[in-house]
């Protein structure tokens, strides 16, 4: 039950930070959006 | 203008991170399968850990068991390596057992990955490699090198503390994960402690006499190149280290504390009948004072930040070893091995209607003392490996 909730937390913050990445109007503050996917993706598929 | 624009770089920076998450995701799962051993002469059976605790059935903690039975009927001794992932001569150990052991009395369980989670990661932070790769009689075979613990994966989150069962022994919260500390563990328990049960669980169904579990540590940890033996073992562990130290190979012995809980040698031998012993080697990659972790390192067991330590006084292992400078896989696998031929010798000498005889397998001399100098570090012990 735990790591569902985990997971949701996690999904909630990559539209988050998705919804970032569209709305930021510098490219370097896009970049660093797409960074902060990365293990978020990841961890949301819990493959690390 | 400016929005389209915004749009298209927004575009390709998450198609850029989607591309990522796809490489480095197929290198993490990918990194779940390990490699197995090759079945060698004496395998008459290869079972699942599940075989003797369902509980496990469908997780990453299930791990192989190979079994080699002789044609005659004797004792039966287990064989853990891959208690910790990143102490290699424990699992390459288990291999070179798997792969040339014949067995003419008794029954020999062996289990490559004990904590079989905690091979499918890395410590980041310790800048360890994921694999290593040895020249073998096939060809170049590549093998995994894992963690201390059980894969936060399986396992999360550790608590601040963490409390053993049954002892109530409370550690640091990061040793929830780890196998080692979880013994005798418990059919309801976390993944780690369920993996323990299931080990308890093998030794119990199977009567399981003599049960040895592989180790290694850093030089500068008092505990090394030792066994620790619990104190039913005590007896034909003196035998044995007496017979070791005849061969060249030299072994403190010291006495499982009554104290320190979830490890093999202390709960194993008081949950079930098995005699438990636990070996350490000297592995650089272990410790604090090391460079950077490499194959060469691993492997070759050399590094010229342990070569200074020594001249300091701060370690407890010789660092020149029959000449040669460092603890090359082929000594600490040699070390291992011998260990296990001369603990269960005394074993079958102390238990006459529970001999374990077997052959083929390389011990101390074939893998260090009599190996050519120029393919030690993982060449050497290659030649034995399938």
């Amino acid at each position: 039950m735990i790591t569902i909730i985990y997971r949701l937390i996690v999904a909630m913050v990559i539209s988050l930070v998705g919804w970032n990445l569209f709305t930021e109007e510098k490219i370097t503050n896009q970049l660093n959006c797409a960074m902060v996917l990365i293990p978020l993706i990841l961890r949301m598929l819990m493959i690390k | 203008m400016k929005n389209n624009k915004r749009f298209i770089t927004a575009c390709l920076c998450l198609a850029a991170a989607i591309a990522i998450c796809c490489v480095t995701g197929a290198n993490f799962l990918k990194a779940r399968e390990l490699p197995m051993p090759v079945e060698g002469p004496g395998v008459t059976e290869v079972k699942m850990l599940s075989d003797w605790f369902e509980g496990l059935k469908g997780t990453h903690a299930d791990t192989p068991v190979y079994v080699l039975q002789g044609s005659e009927p004797g004792g039966k001794m287990l064989i853990l390596g891959g208690t910790h992932g990143n102490e290699p001569s424990g699992y390459m150990s288990a291999f070179t057992f798997i792969e040339n052991a014949k067995v003419d009395k008794g029954t020999v369980f062996v289990i490559p990955y004990t904590n079989r989670s905690g091979m499918t990661h890395n410590d980041p932070g310790e800048g360890n490699m994921q694999y290593f790769t040895l020249q073998t009689q096939s060809g170049p075979r590549t093998f995994r090198f894992g963690s201390r613990a059980t894969n936060p994966i399986d396992q999360w989150p550790d608590p601040d503390v963490y409390v053993h069962y049954p002892s109530g022994q409370r550690l640091s919260g990061s040793e929830t994960r780890n196998i080692n500390r979880a013994y005798p563990g418990r059919p309801d328990g976390n993944i780690t402690e369920k993996a323990a049960y299931g080990v308890a669980e093998l030794i119990r169904t199977e009567d399981v006499g003599l049960t040895f579990d592989l180790h290694e540590a850093s030089p500068e940890y008092p505990v090394i190149n030792a066994t620790v033996a619990h104190q039913d073992a005590m007896g034909i562990a003196s035998d044995g280290c007496i017979n070791l130290l005849l061969e060249g190979i030299e072994m403190s012995l010291e006495q499982s504390p009554t104290n320190f809980h979830g490890l093999t040698h202390r709960e194993l031998g008081d949950f079930t009948d098995t005699m438990a012993i636990l070996m350490e080697t000297a592995n650089a990659s272990q410790g604090r004072l090391r460079g950077r972790t490499s194959q060469k390192q691993v492997m070759g067991g050399q590094d010229k930040f342990y070569e200074k330590s020594e001249d300091l006084g701060m370690l407890y292992v010789p660092w020149t070893v029959n000449g040669l400078v460092g603890h090359p896989i082929e000594e600490r696998c040699g070390r291992h091995l011998q260990g296990i031929y001369e603990y269960s010798q005394a074993y079958s000498n102390a238990n006459p209607d529970k001999q374990i005889v077997y052959s083929g397998v390389p011990g101390y001399a074939d893998l260090f003392l009599n190996a050519d100098p120029a393919y030690l570090g993982g060449s050497w012990l290659g030649s034995y490996l399938k």
